[in-house]
């Protein structure tokens, strides 16, 4: 990235600036002629794919009766821009949806800029950074709320949708090609287990084994309580870097959790429970192992665990809780 | 009272029983157990007073008073028109009506027995009362499941958890307060049929699942975990005639009965969430048939036939249930349903169910603080009972795994999740006390020594915590009195010893540490619940409290002086326009007519009124008088810094009616450039200009404030505001309460009458008033015409009862949405 940046940066220093002033070059195509060329582009594909001159043909020419959505990026693999590929994949989901929903006119088009095919574009539009999505109006030079703000948007699809849709007025509904992913690992899941059971439907007495069962249930339910569907939801960032360069491992406050935090109670949670059990274990002579000596010990095991788990976990909530317990911080906050 | 009724039920469960020691201790716990239940939920009664809490039990409330004034078929055929103006509400139809059913026969049987009490305080204490029967059914069902030492331990947890109390305090007179009975008795009886296979039983159950369904929309997770659980039982090859007693007298019964409910209707034979059961239904009189084929064919005719029976079964039935759904005879999964799977459902497609704080996942902090020490140990009552699994066992360990993920997924759903967590921790905690209070050679010292070290910590706890915490104690007496009554049955029970003298090996001193660990640890989680109670979940929402240092308190009662000024001053019939969270408290208290409500059944209309206060002022003028808007109602907490205010939710407002006008209204307009949400001078100027804005900070700035802080200071979002000059013009303030809190407006009735006449008397109208009303924007001839709102038949609102519970602060106080930041970036220096 710091190359691309770097090579750039260069680029632009050393680029003579007459070349970027001669931008107006006869064009020699009249507006139906252009709209004609895009159109045949489109069949082939959804995104016009510019260089220099194309982008001064069909962007920069007037007068011009449609608008253009063009994302500015740098694909090239010596750039090292990770982001370009993805945000490229989410801007060819947007122009295919638009290419083959209902609303495809000649009204407005889709295009791509490649660092390495137009740097001067780059220059002459003043564009530091890629991906950029800038907008292209129809009529009048793109202002700033052309340029797509991938900040605060994200660049997802339905971020550009959205975007698109408040710049052009043009609705695109997103449609994602389905993603078969999820179903092919379902299958090969059922395919191997199934192949499994195959293989020894002879001897199947595993599946009786309660064992399995309770501790497949078991962690499910320690996903569950120790919030990681919060975590699929929200996605929270792994852990937490604080300014002063420490590592914040629990979120602050009771309305957030790192997702690394979620992991640590789930093992606290798992460690209590085993503490549990071995305490439960320990004292019942039917089922508890062997001597009394190894179950004392065992005894003593599971109490330690489920004391040292239990005043941490307690320990971790009340840094999240302000004030607990005896406090009455909660109706404070409400009204200062 | 409540605790005569309980007991009252106890003494018979006793009578039944022929050792009366343990019939005395049972009776005894119980006994305690619900008047702590009881006594830990009046927090609220006692702070403040007999008082309906929150927003939808103000609907409940004026439903049940309705229904007690005019009768149950007045009220079943019910059409408010006071609700969604000008739309109306069937009433009748849309309710879950076993709530005000229930107070409705207290109210009178009460007063058959010349008790007169006011419908009021019996919808205050309906709750706590129902709180006992929970802990009872809880009982009940633990017992069916392990021993009833355990049962007695759930019983005790659930009265006292917070997960249950934050829906079921005094006041707090919503649904789920009398359903989280309805579900734990309907599993009691579903187990006990599954138990005896018996006829009663389940005729029974499929009555209690009748009470289920009256009385609230998650009767939905009943009918699907049943018949999961029957369904678990053939795949384990667990099919016995016992079985099928049961589910098919429960699913036949329990169908038709549920049919009865105007609201639930033909759901049950046409939506996607029933057709699991009768999926099941089918699967198992299949099974049955099979069954008995089997006893006619050799074995090998048998195997082709089911082979070929069940492929050709299964794929009529898929085929069946699909084409059906897509001919549109059975519904598919409705929204709220549909989004529990596919989490990222709501977000997308309905914020209103996204707004909504309780519709959020859960963090570990919430699983923590609902259920503290039960959230860690429940699992163990899992391990035990899949270790030890027999018919029923399976029912808990799938109620155990699908609540979780509810739970998981939604907030809300905890309430179903927390009865199993109590019988499943019981089990863990009784299994536990009842191996290590085993002892047969010091049994006499030990139960000394317990006794002691009870008294000993009461009066040591007397000292620490003040007397409103008193009824811990019987929590406290309860947990450390229940071991030695374990013990004891335990001792009766094991008299051959078989086990004694092996626990007695792990030496006096280890066990009593363990005894003493554990019961510390039990007493952690009762002080526990006993703070969230009183500090989360007691608080009416409607009165306010807040705290000087030295503990002196304030009450802020601007929510019943702003309501009941309304019903004082304004006309009979006027119209109010509100956020839809005050809907059902304006209705209740200032009898008015609102313009939306809690029931949300409506969203192009909520976005109407979302649009209306996310506009300028000019273009909200139109939206209100095409619906035809009398006064205008909005909370604003900036003067004392109240968080829960309308324009801290400001931004669900601007979303719901983006997602209907995305024309008109856009999210990104109300963001400042880089971003943010800001009410100070660098926000954005379609958000200081927008009506919500107006009506907020109205001669805010000239309010006289604090020494300390500057004019037009916002203590909620501390900023000063950015427009502080704001002129109305449509609008004139008509009241504010005392601490700024709620804001009324007139609408100016300019044009009303406009439909009226003639629209060149209204243009020499406008000609005349032009010079005087320089501030008035002109009103185009297009734009005056009565445009009637448009309505779609899109139902928000089905399944779990209405949306509710917006604390004082919200949850989710509108953080603003910065968009994901890509992780590289290439920019240039």
């Amino acid at each position: 990235m710091r190359l691309f940046v770097c090579s750039l940066f260069l680029f632009l220093v050393l680029m003579p600036k007459g070349a970027l002033n001669d931008t107006r070059k006869k064009d020699g195509t009249s507006l139906g002629e252009r709209v004609q060329q895009l159109m045949d582009t489109m069949t082939k594909r959804s995104v016009v794919r510019l260089n220099t001159d194309k982008f001064k043909q069909y962007v920069k020419a007037l007068p011009r009766n449609y608008s253009m959505i063009i994302m500015f990026t740098a694909m090239a693999p010596q750039r090292q821009c990770a982001i370009c590929r993805h945000a490229s994949d989410e801007f060819q989901i947007v122009a295919n949806s638009y290419r083959y929903s209902q609303l495809f006119s000649n009204k407005m088009f889709f295009g791509v800029v490649d660092f390495d095919e137009g740097a001067d574009i780059f220059t002459s539009l003043k564009m530091n950074s890629a991906p950029t999505f800038m907008h292209f109006p129809a009529k009048g030079k793109p202002k700033k709320v052309d340029i797509m703000d991938i900040q605060r948007h994200g660049i997802s699809a339905e971020a550009i949708a959205k975007w698109i849709a408040e710049r052009t007025d043009v609705h695109i509904r997103v449609f994602r090609p389905p993603n078969y992913s999820g179903t092919i690992g379902l299958v090969t899941l059922i395919v191997l287990i199934g192949g499994l059971l195959y293989l020894r439907r002879n001897n199947l007495d595993f599946l009786y084994n309660r064992v399995m069962w309770a501790v497949l249930a078991l962690s499910f339910v320690f996903a569950m309580t120790s919030g990681q569907m919060w975590n699929h939801i929200r996605n929270p960032p792994f852990l937490h870097k604080t300014q002063q360069g420490g590592v914040a491992y629990i979120h602050g406050s009771s309305q957030g959790q790192f997702v690394v935090e979620t992991y640590i109670i789930a093992i606290i949670n798992g460690a209590i429970v085993v503490g549990m059990i071995l305490l439960t274990e320990a004292a019942n002579s039917k089922t508890g192992a062997g001597d009394v000596g190894k179950r004392r010990i065992m005894a003593i095991i599971g109490l330690a665990l489920v004391a040292f788990f239990f005043s941490l976990l307690l320990s971790i909530f009340r840094s999240k809780a302000g004030g607990y317990p005896y406090s009455k911080t909660d109706e404070r906050r409400e009204i200062h | 009272m409540p605790a005569t009724v309980e007991s009252g039920s106890a003494v018979k469960n006793s009578l039944f029983n022929p050792s009366g020691w343990r019939s005395l201790l049972i009776f005894t716990v119980l006994a305690l157990t619900c008047i702590a239940g009881f006594s830990s939920r009046l927090f609220a009664v006692i702070r403040f007073e007999s008082i309906i809490h929150e927003f939808d039990p103000w609907f409940n409330y004026r439903s049940t008073a309705y229904m007690v004034k005019h009768g149950f078929y007045n009220f079943l055929n019910w059409f408010d028109e006071r609700a969604w103006y000008p739309l109306g509400r069937i009433v009748g139809g849309t309710v879950y009506p076993g709530l005000m059913v229930t107070s409705g026969s207290i109210h009178y049987v009460l007063s058959l027995l010349n008790i007169h009490v006011h419908i009021r305080d019996i919808c205050v204490f309906l709750a706590p009362i129902f709180s006992g029967l929970t802990a009872l059914s809880t009982y009940f069902l633990t017992k069916e499941l392990w021993t009833p030492g355990a049962g007695l331990f759930a019983a005790s947890f659930i009265c006292i958890v917070p997960g249950y109390i934050s829906r079921s305090v005094a006041g707090s007179y919503d649904n789920e307060g009398i359903a989280i009975f309805a579900l734990m008795f309907t599993y009691y009886l579903w187990v006990k049929s599954v138990k005896t296979g018996s006829l009663f039983w389940a005729a029974s159950t499929a009555l209690s699942y009748f009470y289920m369904v009256s009385a609230w929309g998650g009767y939905v997770f009943i009918i699907n975990l049943i018949p999961l659980h029957v369904f678990v039982l053939l795949v384990l090859g667990r099919y016995s005639a016992r079985l099928y007693t049961a589910y098919s007298t429960f699913y036949i019964l329990g169908t038709i009965l549920s049919m009865q409910i105007p609201f639930v209707g033909f759901q049950p034979v046409r939506t996607s969430e029933h057709m699991a059961a009768a999926g099941v239904f089918a699967l198992i009189n299949a099974v049955a048939l099979l069954k008995f084929l089997q006893s006619y064919m050799t074995k090998a005719e048998f195997r082709h036939f089911v082979l070929i029976g069940s492929s050709v079964a299964a794929g009529t039935v898929f085929v069946a249930v699909v084409g059906l759904t897509y001919a549109g005879i059975i519904a598919p999964w409705s929204g709220r349903f549909y989004s529990l799977w596919d989490t990222g459902y709501a977000k997308i497609h309905i914020p209103i169910i996204a707004s909504v704080s309780e519709h959020q996942p859960t963090t570990w902090f919430s699983f923590f603080f609902d259920l503290h020490i039960l959230a860690a140990v429940f699992p163990v009552g899992i391990w035990y009972c899949i270790k030890n699994i027999n018919d029923e066992r399976v029912f808990i360990v799938l109620y155990a795994v699908s609540a979780t993920y509810f739970a998981g997924v939604m907030v809300r759903l905890m309430l179903t999740l927390t009865p199993v967590v109590c019988v499943l921790s019981a089990i863990g905690f009784s299994q536990l006390f009842e191996l290590y209070l085993r002892d047969d050679e010091s049994d006499k010292n030990k139960e000394s020594g317990v006794d002691s070290e009870d008294e000993n910590s009461d009066e040591h706890n007397h000292k620490m915590y003040d007397k409103v915490c008193g009824f811990i104690f019987h929590e406290y007496f309860f947990f450390l009195r229940q071991p030695g009554k374990l013990r004891k049955m335990k001792h009766e029970k094991l008299k051959d010893g078989t086990g004694g003298g092996a626990a007695g090996s792990l030496g006096v001193n280890l066990r009593s540490i363990v005894v003493v660990a554990m019961l510390m640890m039990l007493m952690m989680f009762a002080v526990h619940c006993t703070w969230v109670t009183s500090n989360a979940y007691s608080s009416p929402s409607i009165v306010l409290a807040t705290y000087s240092n030295e503990g002196s308190r304030y009450i802020l009662d601007d929510f019943r002086e702003a309501y009941f000024w309304l019903s004082q001053n304004t006309a009979e019939d006027a119209t109010i326009m509100s956020w839809w969270d005050y809907g059902y408290q304006i209705a209740g208290m200032g009898n008015r007519t609102t313009l939306v409500d809690n029931n949300t059944w409506n969203n192009s209309h909520i976005a109407l009124v979302g649009k209306a206060m996310s506009s300028n002022e000019s273009a909200a003028y139109d939206i209100m008088m095409n619906l035809g808007v009398d006064y205008v109602l909005v909370i604003f907490g900036g003067a004392i810094g109240y968080s829960g205010d309308d324009i801290n939710k400001f931004l669900w407002m601007v979303r719901i009616a983006e997602g209907e006008h995305p024309k008109d209204i856009r999210e990104a307009d109300y963001f400042t450039e880089r971003g943010e949400f800001r009410i100070d001078a660098e926000g954005s100027p379609t958000l200081l200009n927008c009506l919500m804005y107006k009506l907020s900070y109205y001669k805010f700035a000239e309010m006289p404030g604090d020494y300390r802080s500057p004019r037009g200071y916002d203590r909620t979002r501390n900023a000063v505001i950015g427009n502080p000059d704001i002129s109305l013009t449509y609008l004139e303030e008509a009241y504010t309460t005392e601490h700024w809190l709620v804001r009324i407006y007139r609408f100016v009735l300019v044009l009303n009458f406009l439909s009226t006449l003639s629209l060149t008397v209204v243009e020499n109208y406008f000609s005349v008033k032009k010079e005087e009303d320089f501030n008035r924007p002109e009103i185009l001839r297009s734009d005056v015409q009565l445009k009637l709102p448009r309505v779609s038949s899109k139902k928000v609102s089905l399944g779990y009862a209405t949306m509710k519970r917006k604390k004082g602060s919200i949850k989710n106080r509108p953080v603003v949405v910065k968009g994901k930041r890509p992780a590289v970036r290439t920019v240039k220096a």
